[in-house]
């Protein structure tokens, strides 16, 4: 492996993370943020990010499956519940929102299913979209589909990180940009 | 006892300072159980973190949670502990690093499914004492699984920490409390 690597370093809230990457087709190597298993890290982006949540906001919304302990921990801190989109069905959903999401990362297809109960919390809600990157915005645009079709309306766009300099289609607040590329 | 069509059945369960009424819901022909679900319910996900955290043994190194209903208790977990985690997937993913994988049948799906530790892991779990944690333990197929992966990769499986065991309790498993399972007759 003589491959030449430039690290990312991000430093958010006083606390300093080295980023992963990972290869992806022939885009080269991407850098990777990693809330999973780090809830160092995971709080501190959150407590920069709680002023971005738009104000009158009555519920946070993400997907699966890195941005779930960042929502968490900005219901937490926010004191605003969150509810959580899945990439798969589970026999337990009840009529659930079924929505289909440009994948982000493979060109492969998603699904985003929303099941009806969480669905009804949404419903004549103001709702803040949550993600951990964003990159072109399909995940967003598929998540404020599922929020307008459960009844509720989008009050804002939240990521820890711009990835890229795609036209963003949607009004997002960051925190910081990344590389597109490494 | 037995389901019968009407009002939506529920079973009440304390977790911490904080109670909620689970719906009952059949899962399999004639067997229905609580469904307890802490995606997007934050807090009873911090109150049975925090009382999980202090059940914690102090020599523990790192948690180990299967994705994804458990991952923000794990989250809480580590945040109140300061001990890391990690998380095993249910699919493969193409950027894992020589994974190792193994399939489970769960209570809960009823269809096989995979459990799946990124190779890039396997350095935090290999010699450490390992915490599982998980939302509900019942069959305890995914405890087997989840053992099975970490001690293959050479993991010393200490606790398992759960919010609550299911059907039968657990003397190996360290919970906050135990669910029932409810057949149809």
């Amino acid at each position: 492996m003589t491959q030449t690597k430039q690290d990312v370093t991000v430093n958010i809230g006083g606390v300093t993370r080295t980023l992963a990457s990972a290869r992806a087709g022939s885009m080269g190597r991407v850098p990777l943020v990693e809330f999973i298993g780090d809830s160092e890290f995971t709080k501190a982006v959150a407590e920069e990010m709680v002023v971005m949540i738009p104000e009158g906001t009555e519920v946070l919304l993400t997907v699966v499956t890195n941005a779930l302990p960042l929502a968490h921990e900005l219901s937490h801190l926010s004191g605003l519940p969150y509810e959580c989109v899945r990439k798969k069905r589970r026999p337990y959903m009840q009529d659930p929102i079924i929505q289909d999401a440009p994948s982000m990362t493979l060109g492969v297809a998603e699904t985003f299913w929303l099941d009806s109960p969480h669905a009804a919390r949404l419903k004549g809600k103001k709702v803040a979209i949550v993600q951990d990157v964003i990159s072109s915005g399909g995940t967003a645009q598929t998540l404020a589909r599922i929020v307008e079709r459960s009844g509720g309306t989008v009050s804002g766009y939240l990521a820890a990180f711009r990835q890229g300099e795609s036209a963003l289609a949607l009004p997002f607040k960051y925190l910081e940009k990344l590389p597109a590329r490494i | 006892m037995g389901i019968t069509l009407g009002p939506v059945k529920t079973h009440n369960v304390q977790v911490g300072d904080v109670t909620r009424e689970l719906p009952i819901v059949e899962v399999a022909p004639g067997v229905s159980v609580a469904l307890f679900n802490m995606l997007g319910d934050t807090e009873v996900t911090e109150a049975a973190g925090k009382a999980l955290a202090r059940l914690l043994p102090a020599d523990i190194d790192v948690l180990v949670t299967p994705e994804v209903k458990a991952l923000s208790l794990a989250h809480v977990i580590s945040r109140e502990s300061g001990k890391p985690y990690i998380v095993i997937r249910k699919t493969q993913k193409p950027y894992m690093v020589d994974p190792v994988a193994r399939e489970v049948v769960s209570i809960t799906t009823g269809i096989p499914q995979l459990l799946v530790l990124d190779g890039f892991d396997v350095p935090k779990v290999k010699g450490r004492r390992v915490a599982i944690v998980d939302d509900v333990v019942s069959s305890g197929g995914t405890l087997h699984s989840l053992r099975q992966i970490i001690e293959e990769v050479g993991g010393e499986v200490c606790c398992i920490l759960a919010v609550f065991t299911e059907g039968e309790e657990r003397e190996e498993v360290t919970a906050l409390g135990h669910l029932p399972l409810f057949s149809a007759d």
